[in-house]
């Protein structure tokens, strides 16, 4: 995530206003006044670059609140090592001189920089926005209050986050795994699960990601201590995210983590050993005792604090469990028109689902303003470049103190001194802050004084400062290219602070190395490719037309691609909800908004044939029976849906009452069954889901076997239903259908994959056997229906992976570029995935991911074009014989061989290209270059290392 | 009301993996954002998390 | 004197490169044997480039990806 980090504290676009809250919001959607509360920090976080100088030199302690206060910091501190804005900021209530007008020390250790501001104050801002989009986000439950389990009462009992701390490397242990009584390893660590969720007396919800992350905190703990004993007492596994199954089987498989199905009575602890003692009850009725040296309690998620309040102010609705009040239908939108919600504030829920919303929110608030979009920021005029074709290369040196921290470890005047006689450096300096405003005029004079062509700063990491000295040179007219760092911060006087000798050495040699590469360096452009402003959608079911209706609401046009004689796919066969909605009235309308919309192209009955170019210029033929069709278009949305897997399993097919959980959804909706198939029901989950043929879990069969058993119990309440199922996954809010379920009298009889169910046909009647775990023996029922609880799988993905050269994973959804961060996106530019395509998922999660895959095509679409880093790939086509090694490797298909005069020859997608040189270092003819990372730069950097030490 | 009275800005309401997303989001689109955040640094509980699931990538 | 091997870092971007730099703010100490040279991914990394290290004296290579 640190790449999202740094990227909003950068983004010119993007104002952050931290340490601040909403006081007031005014006007109406589009153009609301709100006013924001920025408390004072006390530190200027325009001028503090971080440098950590002034830490010691305060005098007060307060709590970590980052590390969940397991550790101490001072009272002026970074609240972690990656934050943005990266300034520290001083605690008003341990402050001396907040709190006594006393001390004062900070102000002097940053002297220099003079970042430090006790004399701040409160600021109301006044800010004009169209629309507002809320993520205040989660707090964890408060463990004190479950009494019985002992938190914050026996020391050995901690939350989950706290555990998540103590396993960080970065945390206030540094990774090593002990408990809080006496510092000890522990040897056998229980998880308790479900503290404050699916419990009437805290949380009756489901916290959706409890079991999740207690997984792989037990898995994380045995990598760290592969002897530990850990088991995990539960009542549902709910491990219904994509491919969050197959790491539940490697827990309990590979690591052999216990996983014990139990109702606990309570915690008891050893006052001499303060070890905890667990009596828990386990599904066959036996009482059990068992002892550990650390339990750690699964706290569920709650809203944020401040959540409450925000929504106040805001003037929107909370549901009962205090969340966002939200529509199945309209999961972003808020009670109050042009305020959205995205986030753990709409419904506890794990990262990607997070990260879609959030992108999902987007759509919306972008749909509605988008004649106003591009009004309010402005591109930068820049001077033009100087030439330095052919001119001998005349480098200046800069070598930074940053303060004490590089300036304190390594001899700086030694450093800029050796790089004065490196041959081409005709300029080098020292700068106790090379990042500071004055520090960076005074660059730019100097590159016009000494008519410098290449920059060399010694400093901190090019990770986060090389692009504000590449807009600095860039100012000053020198390419961007032109840039080189040495870090000697980061990389070394922060990490040999003991041993100054041997970091002035390196920092000498990483100093030298950046010069011999800056010899080399050369002028590159940032190509901009233009970007076809039109959207190509595959698959016309609820995802798809969802997806192609929020671009069309932003202004773009866009083809939809169907390829059965109607729209809706897979809604079709939904006719109702669990929350009782009309499945069917949204389908309806949402296929009339899609055909009466002028922007949106639909074409039913087609197939996609052929795929071409990459993004911004995409070239796709596709078919149907009349005609042949070929589009540019500017991005694809893979939308190709799932279905309802064809159980062959339980006399499916074989016996006229055994039918699926879709079909018996479709006959209850037009009340087609005669009352006496109702009389006993057996419906049977995961079929065809959680095997060994198909690993996954469907996610959404065990929600549709409680809506169908609820509505066969409105309809005919004299039925028996039995529902024999693993788990139960009822995440979310839909745990409360779970109870409703319970409370109308339908039986759950558990079952595990040893001992399925038995399906049998005796004189056409149906009989089924089951063993039951409390009675402990075999159960009989002869049911006058059976209704499967059938996976879902995946439509014709192969094909179009094919023609699109996007990947599948292994239960044949869609792969996506990365699984918490880029969740609709693929890793090829330009294509992006939503709805069953990429994993089960239901009506409402369906619908903000396809909002969220048009938000993130509509980038690309809105900007118009497309600018890639000048760090790609080119192709020295006198070397190249086109033999396409180059394209096999690529991931990111970003080069590919084409017909030229002179032949077959590879050529850069320049516009997808990531600059990560698998092609560079397997072409066997070396025709493939990188931008600022030649095989040059590389070997003259190694040369300059191995050089120096010769001379050592 | 008329569409020229429109703002082209947009407010996010905290600074998490959720409320960063919208904003990069929102930036991309043409939009300028104003995040907002409660506390001294953006980033939310994901800042605090050692590894994610189901691939243990570190979580920062 | 005590054999100090000389080792050359040849890093990721996006992880390894990224976890020396974590390294450095979290302060962790390490013997400083290395340097490193950045690339945008360990899959740009040719044989030749190890092969004229070990050639011009490097005691050990780290590619780091």
């Amino acid at each position: 995530m640190s790449p999202k980090l740094v990227e909003s504290g950068r983004h010119p676009n993007i104002k952050i206003i931290a340490n601040a809250e909403v006081e007031s919001i005014q006007g109406e959607a589009g153009n609301f006044k709100v006013t924001v509360l920025k408390r004072p920090r006390y530190v200027n976080e325009e001028v503090c670059n971080a440098c950590g100088s002034c830490v010691e030199y305060c005098p007060e302690i307060m709590k970590d609140y980052y590390n969940e206060n397991l550790v101490e910091q001072k009272s002026l501190h970074i609240p972690y090592p990656q934050a943005v804005p990266a300034s520290y900021v001083i605690d008003p209530i341990s402050c001396l001189f907040v709190q006594k007008n006393e001390c004062r020390q900070c102000e002097q250790a940053c002297k220099e920089l003079k970042a430090i501001d006790l004399n701040q104050a409160e600021e109301h801002l006044e800010i004009e926005v169209g629309s507002v989009i809320l993520s205040p986000g989660l707090d964890e439950f408060n463990a004190r209050r479950k009494k019985d389990y002992g938190y914050g009462e026996y020391p050995n009992v901690i939350t989950s986050i706290e555990f998540e701390r103590i396993l960080s490397a970065s945390g206030p242990f540094e990774g090593q795994i002990t408990r809080p009584s006496d510092s000890v390893h522990p040897k056998k660590i229980a998880f308790l699960q479900c503290v404050g969720s699916r419990d009437q007396s805290t949380n009756p919800y489901c916290s959706s990601v409890c079991c999740t992350y207690a997984i792989k905190e037990a898995i994380v703990a045995k990598e760290h201590e592969p002897d530990l004993d850990i088991s995990i007492f539960y009542m549902d596994i709910r491990t219904h995210g994509k491919n969050f199954e197959r790491f539940y089987e490697r827990a309990k498989n590979e690591f052999g983590i216990k996983f014990i199905r139990s109702r606990l009575a309570d915690v008891e602890r050893s006052q001499s050993t303060e070890d905890l003692i667990l009596n828990y009850v386990t599904d066959d009725g036996k009482h059990h005792k068992d002892e550990f040296n650390l339990l750690v309690v699964s706290v569920g998620l709650e809203p944020s604090k401040t959540a409450g309040s925000l929504a106040k102010t805001m003037g929107v609705k909370l549901n009962e469990e205090g969340f966002c009040q939200t529509h199945e239908f309209s999961p972003t939108s808020t009670t109050k028109e042009g305020v959205f919600v995205a986030g753990a504030f709409q419904s506890p829920k794990d990262i990607p689902e997070s990260v879609v919303q959030a992108s999902g929110s987007v759509s919306l608030a972008a749909g509605f303003l988008s004649d106003v979009r591009g009004t309010l920021v402005e591109e930068k005029e820049l001077v033009p470049e100087i030439d330095v074709e052919g001119q001998e290369p005349r480098i200046g040196v800069f070598v930074c103190h940053c303060g004490i921290n590089v300036a304190g470890v390594a001899d700086v005047t030694k450093l800029k001194e050796s790089a004065e006689k490196l041959d081409n450096v005709v300029y080098a300096d020292e700068s106790v802050y090379a990042c500071s405003k004055d520090s960076q005029e005074k660059i730019k004079q100097l590159i016009e004084e000494h008519k410098l062509n290449r920059i060399v700063l010694a400093a901190c990491t090019p990770r986060t400062h090389e692009p504000l000295f590449q807009d600095t040179i860039r100012e000053a007219g020198l390419n961007k290219c032109l840039f080189e760092m040495a870090n000697i911060r980061d990389q070394c006087t922060w990490v040999h602070a003991h041993e100054k000798d041997a970091a002035t050495q390196k920092a000498d040699d990483l100093l030298r190395m950046g010069v011999a590469k800056a010899r080399k360096l050369v002028p590159l452009k940032e190509e901009i490719i233009q970007v076809d402003p039109k959207a190509l959608v595959i698959g016309g079911g609820f995802a798809g037309m969802t997806a192609a209706l929020s671009l069309a609401n932003q202004g773009f046009e866009c083809y939809l691609v169907e390829k059965e004689k109607e729209l809706g796919g897979n809604l079709r066969h939904i006719k109702f909800t669990l929350n009782q909605n009309d499945s069917q009235k949204l389908l309806d309308e949402t296929i009339e908004r899609v055909e009466k919309n002028s922007l949106i192209k639909v074409h039913t009955q087609t197939q996609v044939k052929d795929v071409s170019g990459y993004i911004g210029n995409f070239v796709t033929a596709f078919s149907s029976e009349e005609e042949e069709t070929k589009i540019t278009h500017g991005v694809i949305i893979v939308a190709t849906g799932g279905h309802e897997y064809e159980p062959t399993e339980y006399l499916h097919g074989k016996h006229g009452d055994v039918i699926t959980q879709q079909k018996l959804g479709e006959k209850l909706a037009s009340g087609e069954l005669e009352s006496s198939k109702f009389k006993d029901v057996v419906m049977i989950q995961c079929v065809g889901s959680r095997t060994e043929e198909r690993p996954y879990c469907s996610r959404i069969c065990c929600s549709v076997a409680i809506k169908n058993a609820l509505k066969i119990k409105a309809q005919h309440a004299k039925s028996n239903i039995y529902i024999l199922c693993r788990d139960i996954r009822t995440y979310g809010f839909i745990e409360k259908y779970y109870r409703s379920a319970r409370e109308e009298g339908i039986i759950f009889i558990r079952y595990d994959l040893e001992n399925k169910p038995n399906v049998s046909e005796e004189n056409g009647e149906l009989q089924v056997s089951v063993f039951e775990s409390i009675v402990g023996e075999q159960l009989v029922i002869k049911p006058s229906l059976l209704a499967l609880s059938s996976a879902i799988i995946p439509n014709y993905n192969k094909d179009i992976a094919q023609l699109l050269k996007i990947p599948v994973n292994e239960d044949g959804f869609f792969q996506e570029a990365h699984v918490k961060l880029r969740p609709v996106d693929f890793s090829t530019d330009g294509i992006y995935v939503c709805g069953l395509a990429h994993s089960p998922k239901n009506i409402e999660e369906s619908l903000s991911q396809a909002n969220a895959a048009a938000a993130r095509a509509a980038i690309p679409l809105s900007r118009g074009h497309v600018a890639a880093e000048p760090i790609v790939s080119s192709v020295d086509t006198d070397k190249c014989f086109g033999c396409g090694i180059c394209e096999y490797l690529c991931p990111y298909s970003s080069i590919k061989v084409v017909e030229t005069e002179s032949g077959e020859k590879a050529q850069t997608i320049t516009a997808s290209c990531k600059g990560c040189g698998i092609c560079a270092s397997k072409c066997p003819r070396q025709a493939i270059s990188m931008g600022r990372f030649t095989d040059e730069h590389i070997l003259l950097q190694i040369n300059a290392y191995m050089e120096g030490l010769k001379n050592a | 009301m008329s569409d020229s009275k429109k703002i082209g800005a947009v407010m996010v309401v905290g600074g998490g993996i959720t409320g960063m997303q919208a904003s990069l989001d929102l930036a991309e689109l043409g939009y300028l954002v104003y995040l907002v955040e409660n506390s001294p640094a953006i980033g939310g509980t994901m800042s605090q998390l050692d590894k994610t699931f189901p691939t243990l990538d570190c979580a920062m | 004197m005590s054999f100090e091997p000389k080792i050359l870092g040849i890093l990721c971007n996006w992880c390894a490169y990224a976890g020396g730099d974590l390294a450095g703010v979290s302060r962790i100490q390490y013997p400083p044997n290395m340097r490193s040279v950045r690339v945008m991914c360990t899959g740009r990394v040719d044989p030749v480039f190890l092969i004229e290290a070990f050639a011009k004296g490097c005691d050990g290579i780290w590619v780091g990806g």
